[in-house]
């Protein structure tokens, strides 16, 4: 664990650019990316589709290297994925040749055959996948996938897990509540969460801090705290300002059917003004 | 989690048909039976029909194979033949597979022999049966190694592909758990790409047992190829080259419902669509 | 089990079975009991096809086993001329029954070939179908003939034939065919003529579909198809044994033509255990006629060999800058008719 006043991550002027299909032309995804991520905290990325936030969480853990700044995580420069940060990702990546308990321990070879059984019946019974040990993914449904890969991140004991919009391709109902069992996860592992999503509501009904993106090339356009006590009402009058807030620094609308120029203007009806921007 | 009540998983739906999981076995057996009846009828109306003396009926290639087993031949050749598709498919499987990752994984591996490999591939077996005959002699080390060559192509190019067209999710989520390149491979490529190197295999298997005629065409004096080959020249003994065909049909047909067995273990069942 | 395990094992379990069982069944290997005594030196291994024209190959093993229980040379059956040829270059035997032409062209090649013996005399014959207009050789125009090969005498025979009534090889159009699949195709009509060895030639006639156009006998008298060659490697280094082995061919050519007893009795156990045939198409081609096929007189001469050298050069399939001297070695028949049949009756009571 990193001391309390060293961020647990920390991104300084970070860009990043793809080359283009025509030769020398080069596309820029991020400017001038700054954050800072305090250990025990869970922050989300929002920002519209294709704006990088991917890409980010990718560069944040190691997969992709930028084209120039600085990641430091607990205090040092980001080289590669690491086991002590785990990543969940969109695209289920559980392993569809083991078992559920195969798949939770398969971060665990080096430690003993007991210990590593004591862990993973720990995680199956904290993710509710008791009864299910010995069956193989391609017999679980969505929700029940994404809780295995869940559950194999936290046996490997991180510090961090980054998440890209883990709940995505499931239903809306096993979303609100998966979203549920991960807050309850998260507040009894103190865990730091770095959590990529594209829907406004998830960010809001999970994170402390919500990150919003401009779009492409994209920067962070707007910090903001959700001060809210947990568990969250979602028919709250703060958690529906929250969540209008992000909406207008996205800069939509929250009525159906209303004319882009109108959805776009920035300081619409619904919006307050938008706080904590970046100052470039 | 709060008590999650156990979903109702896949399994239930498809292990369990219930009562039409009975007629789907059924239909199974019978049909294919039928099937074969039906073939043996019109066979049998075509030699009446056409008046032909040559072509053999059923009933005479069954007096044919009936003639092999009481001579003690037919075992024989079938061990040989047995033998042979053996020794070639299992070097072919030793040789293709390994050859096949390394290939996928390493781009560069993978520019370097490819043509070479695209360029071997399409040559029959036929065609190097002289070769065949110069390097190894009349011994089973021939037919051995045409069969080889005939199946260690397509192992070789379905282990590549399989690397190649492995989904990146599981890679980057074995990353994660920061395994060593020996680890990477064993326990998430390889069976990563099981299912479609067992797939490979199976075709492969196919295609080891379909030349084993054109490979016994090389003086060895035993096999169900010899077999065929040894009917034609013992004058009208067309009821014996049928009956070769047929034991080679037959066992062809055993090899590939084993292999098939290896589909249903559950480390690479994921990798089929629902049969 | 898991799939790995089980894959291991019966992978292993099956390799293992399926390879002592043919050890056991085809390869006769002894697991238990005393071991074979392991041969000094390997034996001499002749090549042949199952055609009358190798017929004493057969002949001479048999013999030989039956009169001191072992023979002194191995016989390898093949089934085409391009298999033999190669496993003859590959090394695997030292001695084969060829093609005389095939034999010529090989050393014209710079093969270090000799023939030293031939393999019989006549043995050929080409069959129409019966219900076919031929009738003489002007009747084969434009028609298509099989061949066995492009080095076979037979073509040879083909266009000395023609050339001898004023046509010319361009008249009909020739295909190479198997002896083996000969018979049907002409029973089928996908060829108009076929020519080759017997027995298949015979096998036409005797099941009533085949007509005799000609004999060889009738229009190249004394014609030779097939001749035992040995690599001169042997006959440098393993004199005794390939002098053994024409001794040996040339006595069993003249006890099959000794009596037809001896020829049937010879039809019986060649066909049931060298060529894999029926005995009555064995028996048929060795009696009918009787000078259908000779297996006297098969000493090299070289005004046989001239003359299929010229015809050989005219038709354009060798260049003709060997000859006699150099494919042939007459030093293991001193005088032919100095060689006595084998003294043996067959197994009769």
């Amino acid at each position: 664990m990193t001391n309390a006043k060293q961020p647990a991550i920390q991104v300084q002027n970070l860009w990043m650019s793809f080359p283009g299909k025509q030769a020398g032309e080069q596309i820029h995804v991020l400017e001038r990316i700054n954050l800072e991520v305090k250990a025990g905290e869970f922050v989300c990325i929002v920002g519209p589709s294709g704006c990088g936030k991917s890409t980010l969480l990718n560069i944040v853990g190691g997969f992709l290297p930028c084209s120039q700044g600085d990641v430091t995580v607990e205090g040092q420069p980001v080289a590669g994925p690491d086991p002590r940060r785990v990543f969940v990702f969109q695209e289920n990546g559980v392993f569809p040749w083991l078992t559920v308990q195969e798949n939770i321990g398969f971060g665990l070879l080096k430690k003993s055959v007991a210990e590593r059984a004591g862990i993973v019946a720990h995680y199956i019974e904290m993710v509710g996948l008791h009864g299910f040990e010995r069956a193989y993914p391609r017999e679980l449904s969505g929700g029940m996938k994404q809780r295995v890969e869940i559950a194999r991140a936290l046996a490997a004991n991180p510090d961090i897990i980054y998440m890209d919009e883990p709940f995505g391709a499931l239903d809306f109902i096993t979303r609100l509540k998966m979203r549920a069992d991960l807050v309850r996860i998260w507040q009894s592992e103190k865990k730091t969460i770095l959590f990529v999503t594209h829907d406004i509501e998830e960010a809001v009904q999970v994170a402390d801090r919500v990150l919003v993106m401009s779009k492409r090339p994209a920067t962070i356009q707007n910090i903001i705290n959700v001060d809210l006590p947990r568990p969250r009402d979602l028919d709250s009058r703060g958690y529906l300002a929250t969540r209008d807030e992000i909406f207008a620094a996205m800069g939509m609308s929250l009525r159906i059917g209303e004319s882009e120029a109108e959805a776009a203007r920035p300081n619409g009806a619904h919006a307050p003004k938008p706080q904590g921007l970046i100052p470039n | 989690m709060s008590a999650t009540p156990p979903q109702p998983d896949l399994a239930t739906f498809t292990g369990n048909r219930g009562p039409r999981a009975q007629n789907f076995q059924w239909s199974k057996i019978v049909l294919p039976i039928v099937v074969a009846i039906l073939f043996l009828l019109a066979w049998d109306a075509g030699v009446r029909i056409t008046g032909s003396d040559i072509f053999p009926k059923p009933i005479e290639v069954m007096r044919g194979i009936i003639q092999l087993i009481q001579r003690g031949l037919l075992l024989k050749y079938v061990v040989a033949s047995l033998y042979r598709v053996t020794w070639g498919f299992t070097l072919a499987v030793l040789v293709g597979v390994p050859f096949g990752l390394f290939l996928g994984w390493y781009g560069w591996a993978f520019q370097a022999f490819n043509p070479m490999i695209q360029m071997l591939r399409p040559i029959s077996p036929i065609a190097w049966i002289p070769v065949a005959i110069l390097w190894f002699k009349v011994t089973d080390k021939a037919p051995i190694f045409l069969i080889f060559l005939a199946s260690v192509f397509p192992i070789t190019v379905s282990a590549t592909a399989a690397v190649q067209n492995m989904q990146p999710v599981y890679l980057r989520a074995a990353r994660n758990f920061g395994l060593t390149q020996f680890q990477l491979f064993s326990r998430v490529i390889l069976p990563a790409t099981l299912p479609q190197i067992i797939t490979g295999i199976r075709i492969a298997l196919g295609v080891a047992w379909l030349v084993v005629v054109a490979a016994e065409m090389i003086a060895v004096n035993s096999g169900l190829g010899y077999l065929i080959i040894d009917a034609r020249n013992a004058g009208k003994r067309y009821d014996l080259v049928v009956a070769g065909m047929v034991m080679i049909g037959l066992i062809g047909l055993v090899l590939d419902l084993l292999v098939r067995q290896l589909e249903k273990f559950d480390e690479v069942r994921w990798g089929y669509a629902n049969r | 089990m898991s799939l790995k395990r089980t894959l291991l094992v019966v992978a292993v379990l099956w390799t293992a079975l399926i390879t002592v069982l043919h050890l056991k069944l085809n390869l006769h290997v002894q697991f238990f009991g005393p071991k074979p005594k392991v041969e000094a030196t390997q034996k001499f291994r002749v090549g042949f096809i199952p055609v009358t024209c190798h017929l004493t190959c057969p002949v001479t093993d048999f013999i030989n086993k039956n009169m001191s229980g072992e023979s002194f040379f191995e016989p390898i059956r093949f089934n085409g001329w391009p298999e033999v040829k190669e496993a003859y270059l590959s090394g695997y035997m030292p001695a084969t029954f060829l093609l005389a032409p095939l034999a010529m062209e090989l050393r014209e090649q710079g093969v270090p070939i000799k023939i030293v013996y031939l393999g019989h005399r006549d043995g050929t014959a080409l069959m129409v179908n019966k219900d076919s207009q031929i009738y003489r050789l002007e009747d084969l125009r434009g028609k298509t003939v099989a061949v066995p090969n492009r080095f076979s005498n037979q073509r040879l025979l083909i266009y000395k034939a023609l050339k001898d009534r004023g046509m010319s090889i361009k008249d009909i159009n020739m295909v190479e065919m198997p002896p083996p699949d000969m018979p049907v195709a002409l029973r089928q009509h996908a060829v108009d003529a076929i020519t080759s060895g017997e027995p298949f030639m015979g096998q036409t006639e005797l099941d009533g579909y085949g007509r005799v156009l000609y004999l060889t006998k009738d229009i190249w008298p004394n014609f030779i198809s097939c001749v035992l060659v040995v690599s001169e490697d042997a006959i440098k280094n393993r004199r005794p044994e390939v002098q053994r082995l024409v001794d040996g061919i040339a006595r069993s050519g003249k006890w099959l033509d000794q009596n037809m007893d001896h020829r049937m009795e010879a039809a019986e156990f060649v066909a049931q255990n060298y060529y894999n045939q029926d005995p009555r198409l064995l028996r048929f081609v060795l009696s009918k006629p009787p000078d259908r096929v000779k297996y006297t007189n098969l000493a090299p001469l070289k005004k046989d060999f001239e003359e299929i050298e010229a015809l050989a050069v005219e038709s354009g399939i060798m260049q003709g800058t060997v000859h006699f001297e150099d494919y042939v070695d007459t030093s293991f028949v001193k005088d032919d008719t100095a060689i006595q049949p084998y003294a043996w009756e067959g197994k009769k009571p």
